[in-house]
């Protein structure tokens, strides 16, 4: 096996494998996941057909609209999957006592940590294809590109992989499993809900003196959902949520039909539909992130870029915590061939 | 083959360690005596290279155990003294995956499964699943475990421990032709009888320092200054205690199932003399015989010493 197969393919990658496809958790949790994808898109589907006039009834694609959905609630499910797939990893070891047998072995620390996360992230990938099958039907409705679906899917990968090296993390950190779950969890939606969530309650406020368009807060890139939307949304995200107009006192607003409109400062308008939905009159061109520190990024650019780093930060954390005797960096001594 | 400095290990306000200095040579069996809790799993593990010392060096086969953890891995086969297994899996399997993990290529795995599970009598049991194997067999899976690379030092923490006696006199059959392979061998437990016939050297630890070490017959004349004698009279024993307590070698003369027991400090020509002092003095002797503490006394002598 060559240097690179090796580092990819260690016995534990193996090892999990199989006993985790031995066990009955394993096909179950499979079925509950394309149970629940293909429930809720059946259900998604089954309301649009029934009803023209309801929320999908203003939507010209019910293709996009119905892959949105499905992608975000994949996202959800794997938010929902990954941190117990991981936050086990290393913890369990400990609690079983088969840790020390590990170490002894020549399996540096690191390949430990490479050969968990393997394991667990072939798992969610495997849910992943699990899923191809119903986005394949949704895309008998056309109307989605196949850079949105790889990008979604991107999104969704990159994200799992962070939330499973989160799960690594605080499974080498807290040395019990149930610890380690819980943190694990917390960290997982505090990213994936918390984020979106703080951007809903602290949006970014249309400025109608600024001469860019509005972008969503910067911390809320850190959550897949917002790039997941954005595609599907070809880059309009979330505008009443993460993108707010507040009317200041004293401002007389301009009625014009059934809208409230606000002069800019560059002499656009800035206008509010009576459903109270905001848009800016400097609005977004094309998918990328108008302004902030992430403008000319796509949504899911600076998603990928801040989860890969958050995913590099739990892998720096857990490859120190682990080895017993640390001589950092000692997963770099690769010990030679084995000579009998 | 393995040294160790005066390792100390602190933990926190408790000194788990005291500058244990030992060597052990190529070919020998140390074994490692204390009771629970004197520090023979923390100097276990830190030669196993997954514990660091506070203070002193220790190395295996030239491999120091801080600096160079991987080749000291490669040397040893470390058994601990809780372990747990993985479930799912099959001995062959497991055995398969420690193997891999020492990265021995797929067919001289193989090959070693069998040669080992042979050794430790698990060949009929390679396809059972390892989780419900009882704790006697679970033990020598893990001995074999602890082979798979073929190391040149074992280092074996308690491995008879919570095993019934006829699983332990097969253990120690296994250790015995481990040793014959050359192995140098670091057993630990805190039992004493099951040593005795199977060291070569002893090592006694108590409260984290080390009472004795050498060779095990050394350790016990260096341990047992004072020795015992058992004589067994015809007649009156009141006048053969009268006649011994003067003596100035005899230390205590205690009367017990009909025989004396003489407590002397001296050698053999000691015990010599005090014969010839009773059959002097017209005493009948029937039996005069040495009563062998042994590795028992020794350790219950080395323990019970505060610490200073």
């Amino acid at each position: 096996m060559s240097r690179v197969a090796a580092a990819f393919w260690n016995p534990i990658v193996a090892k999990e494998y199989r006993s985790r496809m031995r066990t009955w958790r394993s096909p179950l949790a499979m079925m509950v996941y394309v149970v629940l994808i293909a429930g809720l898109g059946y259900a998604m589907f089954s309301s649009m057909a029934r009803s023209n006039s309801g929320f999908a009834g203003s939507v010209p694609n019910y293709g996009l609209t119905l892959f949105k959905y499905l992608v975000v609630f994949q996202m959800v499910l794997i938010t929902l999957v990954t941190p117990a797939l991981t936050a086990g990893a290393i913890s369990s070891e400990r609690e079983r006592q088969t840790i020390d047998l590990l170490f002894v072995t020549r399996i540096p620390p690191f390949s430990i940590i490479w050969g968990k996360l393997l394991a667990s992230m072939s798992f969610v990938v495997l849910l992943l294809l699990l899923s191809v099958p119903i986005f394949s039907l949704v895309f008998l409705f056309g109307g989605i590109e196949l850079d949105q679906v790889l990008y979604s899917f991107l999104v969704t990968i990159v994200a799992a992989l962070a939330l499973g090296l989160i799960g690594i993390a605080f499974s080498t950190w807290l040395r019990r499993t149930l610890a380690a779950t819980v943190a694990s969890y917390m960290a997982a939606f505090l990213l994936v809900f918390g984020t979106v969530a703080f951007g809903m309650i602290f949006p970014t406020k249309i400025d109608p003196k600024s001469t860019s368009a509005p972008a969503p807060p910067a911390v809320t890139y850190l959550s897949p959902i917002v790039p997941l939307v954005a595609i599907a949304d070809n880059g309009q995200p979330l505008v009443p949520y993460l993108i707010r107009y507040d009317y200041p006192n004293g401002i007389v607003a301009i009625q014009t039909g059934g809208s409230v409109c606000k002069p800019l400062g560059n002499g656009a308008v800035a206008c509010a539909s009576s459903s109270g939905s905001v848009y800016s009159a400097v609005a977004a061109t094309g998918t990328a992130i108008p302004s902030g520190p992430f403008a000319k990024w796509q949504y899911w650019q600076a998603t990928v870029f801040l989860q890969l780093a958050i995913g590099l930060f739990a892998l720096l954390v857990s490859a120190f915590l682990l080895p017993p005797v640390r001589r950092w960096p000692r997963w770099r001594q690769r010990p030679a061939a084995m000579t009998p | 083959m393995i040294t160790a400095e005066n390792l100390t290990k602190v933990y926190g306000q408790r000194t788990a360690l005291d500058k244990v200095s030992f060597e052990v040579p190529e070919g020998e069996i140390f074994g490692f005596v204390g009771p629970n809790g004197a520090g023979k799993t923390t100097t276990l593990r830190i030669l196993a290279a997954l514990l660091e010392p506070t203070a002193g060096r220790a190395s295996i086969d030239g491999a120091d155990v801080t600096k160079q953890p991987l080749q000291v891995h490669s040397r040893i086969g470390y058994m601990p003294d809780f372990f747990g297994v993985y479930d799912q899996l099959t001995v062959a399997e497991y055995l398969d995956f420690y193997a891999a993990c020492y990265r021995l290529p797929k067919q001289r795995r193989v090959k070693i499964a069998h040669d080992l599970l042979d050794l430790v009598g698990l060949s009929e049991r390679r396809d059972q699943q390892v989780d419900t194997l009882s704790r006697g067999l679970k033990q020598r899976l893990c001995l074999a475990r602890a082979l798979v690379h073929d190391p040149v030092v074992l280092l074996l923490d308690e491995p008879a421990s919570g095993l019934d006696p006829r699983a332990r006199v097969e253990m120690r059959e296994i250790l015995r032709e481990l040793r014959r392979m050359g192995k140098t061998i670091v057993i630990s437990s805190h039992i004493l009888p099951e040593l005795t016939e199977l060291c070569t050297m002893i090592g006694i630890i108590d409260h984290g320092r080390m009472r004795a070490t050498g060779p095990v017959h050394e350790v016990i004349r260096q341990l047992s200054a004072d020795r015992r004698v058992r004589i067994t009279i015809v007649g009156d024993q009141g006048r053969a205690v009268a006649i011994l307590e003067p003596l100035a070698a005899v230390r205590r003369v205690e009367t017990a199932d009909g025989a004396i027991e003489a407590t002397y400090e001296g050698d053999d020509s000691t015990a010599a003399e005090i014969l010839h002092a009773l059959t002097a003095e017209g005493i009948r002797v029937s039996a005069f015989s040495q009563v062998d503490g042994g590795l028992e006394e020794a350790f219950m002598r080395a323990t019970s010493e505060e610490v200073g």
